[in-house]
């Protein structure tokens, strides 16, 4: 979604969120992620606005006081988090780790392949598809890519072959060069 | 595939946040790439990476050192045929990738600071205006300027191009003082009068 994407074309004007709007958009990130109950506080406190920035193709940013992008949302869509905030939250997703040799092709923005998700070196959550799913690497600690799940786990094996999880959001893409929000 | 789903037993659990693990975790990120420091090694700036770590954080370049050799161990002792067969397949890739291109983004190439030059301009009969071009190659926000200038001088100032302000009236003189007061990376030689344009 962010591999051609350059804050001075893409992005457009910003706006605090009213408060109506921010408490909605706290309901559905608890709806969406399970364990982020206990830290949605401190990543986004109750008091400060949340500013809501307009880009190109109906995509929504969500970013703190400071200019942070949180969360980011397509049209209506789900809500996924950056991948910054990822790294410092990495448990509100579940997590899928790729093998090593692909990890070159997910940080130039490549779909994640269902064999680099099955062999040895890859390991699993059980999830179903649509599912916001944290891309982790072999032998690394930190996510590289924000994806979508294009089938469930079990397709994934039984099937091994072609896209298994959409890449959304991946280091160095346009959305992680992002100067702070304004 | 039975093989494979057997590999797969151990499915990873969705377990929220780990006991013991203080959040927010830091991140380490490169100051040269900007990625975790673990992912440098996929950007072709890689070299300029490793100089910066071993300067910036001599204890990180040690451990990322001693990192490598047990992961690179556990990896074939897992399966020694897999692990054999991923390397032939990566060594196949990267062939392609010579032929292709395709396989990484390039770097962005930083723009280097080119200096600042002033003109003034003559607007009507006796009115003048200082064209400013070349701060944004200084990484300097220019819609900040721009409001720093008409603040400043109080007169009208606008962003006329990519990277250009107008400032209504002559101030090249003072340009000359305030540009390397606020802005520290602005040296006051780097600054340079044109002259008169047209």
């Amino acid at each position: 979604m962010f591999k051609k994407f350059d804050d001075k074309e893409n992005v457009g004007n910003t706006n605090i969120a009213k408060s109506s709007v921010q408490k909605g958009i706290r309901n559905q990130i608890l709806d969406q992620f399970q364990h982020i109950e206990d830290y949605l506080d401190q990543i986004m406190p109750k008091k400060e606005p949340l500013k809501l920035v307009k880009c190109t193709e109906h995509i929504e940013l969500l970013s703190n006081q400071a200019g942070e992008v949180l969360f980011f949302r397509q049209r209506e869509g789900p809500l996924y988090p950056s991948l910054r905030l990822l790294h410092k939250y990495p448990f509100i997703l579940p997590h899928m780790q790729v093998d090593k040799g692909a990890i070159r092709f997910v940080l130039s923005g490549a779909n994640i392949m269902c064999p680099g998700l099955t062999s040895p070196g890859a390991r699993m959550t059980n999830v179903d598809k649509d599912q916001i799913v944290a891309i982790m690497a072999e032998g690394k600690q930190h996510a590289l890519a924000v994806g979508l799940t294009k089938m469930p786990t079990e397709e994934i094996l039984s099937k091994n072959k072609g896209v298994g999880v959409d890449n959304i959001h991946f280091l160095n893409d346009g959305l992680w060069l992002m100067k702070p929000i304004k | 595939m039975a093989e494979v789903a057997e590999a797969k037993r151990n499915f990873l659990e969705y377990s929220g946040p780990k006991p013991g693990v203080k959040y927010p975790i830091s991140v380490l990120y490169c100051g040269e790439c900007g990625v975790p420091v673990e992912y440098c090694e996929f950007y072709p700036t890689y070299e300029k990476c490793k100089a910066w770590l071993e300067k910036n954080l001599p204890d990180e370049f040690e451990k990322l050192k001693v990192d490598k050799t047990p992961t690179v161990v556990v990896a074939s002792g897992e399966d020694d045929g897999a692990a054999a067969e991923t390397k032939e397949e990566e060594g196949e890739k990267k062939k392609r990738q010579t032929r292709g291109g395709k396989a990484i983004m390039k770097a962005k190439k930083k723009i280097e600071p080119q200096g600042i030059k002033l003109w003034t301009q003559t607007r009507g009969k006796k009115k003048k205006v200082t064209i400013i071009v070349g701060l944004a190659s200084y990484e300097i926000d220019l819609k900040e300027a721009s409001k720093f200038f008409a603040g400043k001088f109080s007169c009208g100032s606008s962003i006329s191009g990519e990277d250009e302000i107008v400032v209504q009236g002559d101030v090249k003189d003072e340009l000359f003082d305030i540009l390397p007061e606020k802005w520290k990376i602005i040296d006051e030689d780097d600054i340079d009068d044109c002259g008169e344009k047209k």
